[in-house]
């Protein structure tokens, strides 16, 4: 019997498979839309077309007291320094860019939470962000990586708020500004937004959707904090995090 | 999906409390249909007092401004205020008040009032704000009455002889005008008399407030943000007393009894800000259900005037109004924070970051993290707003809360 740990993302549904030693066998991640009872279900059907799973399942993230399926419930934040703490084993700060918020966590030595926060209510360095950057330039967010590897200029981006930060690449568009630059711009705009989350000790950790699909971002974080790393498959921790945190429980 | 779901306790006492503010509303609206009372309209922690004692029926502005928050009507009001020129990012009690106003509703309308009961003086204290006076001025423009204010300067460290004589001076140069539109003389043997009544009330609600100490608790925030309403509309009568001898009577059996409000209460939580009034009853729900109760918030604990004196009422009413922590320097607050962590066996402190009211979020200037350091007292900080539910994310700050619950958890 394997467990099964999802977490309900705004933009998208992630999923994991796990053995009762709590290894990741299988993972899965699909776009949520506006069901997550289809999303989830997609992910269950998926795994268990090879394998007998487990209920109840584990979930965290915004959807999670919806399904119609036997759940335990989890804080996505909780769930994630676990599986931090789980792959490292030491004190560390995680800073974690999702569609809808970033967060920062900090956790001790013995993988306990000490502090958190959860972005404001902007979308200020947030994948929502992105999008519609990407929107507004009629550039697809696949391509961004592309061109911020061409970058010969390190522009700053300012606004706090989407919209004005929108009429501010307008601006650099108007005055010649590269395609690149601009790009490149942005990817720093978001970094710094989440550097002055709070003071970072330790290792950082970079975590999230974001920034395993913008590599430049981890770039970008390691020349403001040199001891950072982003682990593979960043994405599916918090899902992993949640079947770490109940497994001892219903071993017993 | 399975969990099993929890409510808190409900206190008897409500009754006694409907009954308490139906008679006040009762009073208010016999005054504006008849006229046999002047009405004067006051700030939250103004000089209700000296109001009372010179016979005035006297209305609150901001406990409207609770009502249309808690019924969830701010979104349609805040708009109409602004589209008059006001800013969303100041007061929403004030914008969704003025809103409701500019559109002749009010939920006394349920209560048999045609509207507001409409002034015949407007007196404001600034200690908490200065959006008061603007606030109140559009009511005297609007009905062309009188307005006076006490002008408090804010963020006091100490309170010296110089600023309590001046604002004590302040609350006699009321009297001449007050004299004039009430057309009564100025008694100063009432005045005694509803500082007295005043400070009985302040001690009773403080005992109330103090029930909270005992573990488990019979009282949570969100009872306490509703029974606070005597404190705040009859501060200075034998109602807001006569009501709270019985709520204190019913929690101090409760503690006999080792009744507590939240069913299994683990955690216990201080509450710092405006409450979110258009979220009371889910907020309520969401901690007994986390095992929580909020024992302790600076919001409650603002109407304890416990250093009323009616052997000196204007200074020790001067001195009763600068003590008040809306009005002290982040140094003094934090003292008050660390006295009331240690005496309330605080786990962990939330800080509501009110985003039209600056001068109730008490975290936009480091105490939050000074305090931490200090005590070794977990915080979290949600953002929001008391009225505009816009300002609000409320899966955002339930993701935060249950996060906290865990990080309390693990620490214990
Ligand atoms: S203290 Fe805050 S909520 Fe109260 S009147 Fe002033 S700004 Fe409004």
């Amino acid at each position: 019997m394997h467990k099964v740990g999802i977490d309900l993302g705004s933009s998208y549904t992630k999923g994991v498979l796990v053995d009762t030693e709590g290894k990741i066998i299988d993972s899965y991640v699909v776009k949520t839309g506006f069901d997550f009872n289809k999303a989830s279900q997609k992910i269950i059907d998926k795994f268990s077309e090879s394998h007998k799973i487990e209920y109840p399942v584990y979930t965290c993230g915004y959807g999670r007291e919806q399904l119609d399926l036997p759940t335990v419930t989890n804080s996505e934040i909780t769930a994630l320094a676990k599986a931090i703490y789980t792959m490292y084993k030491k004190n560390c700060s995680i800073i974690d860019i999702g569609g809808q918020d970033t967060k920062y966590v900090k956790i001790t030595e013995a993988g306990i939470v000490e502090k958190f926060k959860v972005n404001r209510k902007c979308a200020a360095g947030t994948g929502s962000f992105l999008e519609e950057i990407a929107f507004r330039m009629d550039v697809p967010p696949s391509e961004f990586k592309e061109y911020a590897e061409q970058a010969t200029d390190n522009i700053k981006i300012n606004s706090y708020c989407t919209v004005f930060a929108v009429s501010e690449i307008i601006g650099l568009i108007k005055n010649g500004n590269k395609l690149p630059n601009i790009i490149h711009g942005i990817y720093n705009s978001i970094v710094d937004r989440c550097m002055e989350m709070s003071l970072i000790e330790h290792t950082l950790i970079i975590t999230g959707g974001i920034p395993a699909n913008h590599p430049m971002i981890l770039t970008l974080f390691k020349k403001r904090y040199e001891d950072c790393v982003s682990p593979d498959q960043s994405q599916i921790l918090a899902a992993w995090g949640c079947v770490l945190l109940n497994l001892n429980k219903t071993k017993s | 999906m399975n969990d099993i779901k929890k409510e808190p306790a409900k206190l008897n006492s409500v009754n006694d409390l409907r009954k308490t503010m139906d008679g006040y509303f009762g009073r208010l609206n016999e005054a504006s249909l008849t006229g046999n009372k002047k009405i004067a309209w006051c700030t939250s922690v103004g000089p209700a007092e000296i109001l009372y004692s010179m016979g005035f029926e006297v209305y609150f502005p901001e406990n409207h401004g609770a009502m249309l928050g808690a019924s969830k009507m701010a979104d349609k009001y805040i708009p109409v205020a602004v589209a008059h020129g006001y800013s969303p990012d100041i007061c929403s009690y004030l914008t969704t008040d003025i809103g409701a106003f500019l559109l002749n509703e009010t939920p006394l309308q349920k209560s048999g009032f045609k509207s507001v009961p409409k002034p015949d003086i407007l007196v404001y204290n600034t200690n908490q704000c200065k959006e008061v006076n603007d606030w109140f001025s559009f009511y005297a423009r609007h009905f062309n009455v009188p307005i006076l204010g006490i002008h408090t300067p804010l963020s006091l460290k100490e309170l010296t002889p110089t600023i309590i004589n001046n604002i004590a001076e302040q609350f006699k140069e009321l009297i001449p005008e007050l004299e004039k539109v009430s057309d009564q003389k100025f008694d100063i043997d009432k005045f005694r008399e509803t500082v007295r009544l005043s400070h009985e009330g302040c001690v009773l609600w403080r005992k109330i407030l103090e029930t909270a100490k005992h573990k488990p608790s019979p009282i949570n925030f969100f009872d306490s943000v509703i029974h606070m309403g005597p404190i705040v509309v009859m501060r200075g009568t034998q109602y807001a007393v006569d009501y709270y001898k019985i709520l204190l009577a019913e929690l101090e059996e409760k503690i006999k009894n080792n009744n507590s409000s939240i069913p299994n209460e683990q955690f216990r939580i201080y509450w710092d800000g405006m409450p979110l009034w258009y979220k009371l009853s889910s907020m309520s729900k969401l901690f007994a259900n986390l095992d929580t109760c909020i024992v302790a918030s600076t919001y409650c604990n603002s109407w304890i005037f416990d250093s009323l004196d009616p052997a000196d009422p204007f200074m020790s009413s001067a001195y009763a109004y600068c003590a008040l922590f809306i009005v002290r320097a982040d140094d003094e607050k934090e003292k008050v924070l660390e006295n009331l962590i240690n005496d309330f066996s605080i786990d962990g402190i939330i800080y509501h970051d009110s985003k039209t009211c600056p001068r109730n979020s008490n975290n936009r200037f480091g105490l939050q993290t000074r305090l931490a350091v200090k005590t070794k007292i977990p915080y979290l900080e949600i953002n929001g707003d008391l009225c505009d539910s816009r300002c609000y994310s409320e899966e955002q700050s339930i993701i935060a809360i249950e996060t906290f619950i865990d990080q309390l958890a693990a620490n214990a």
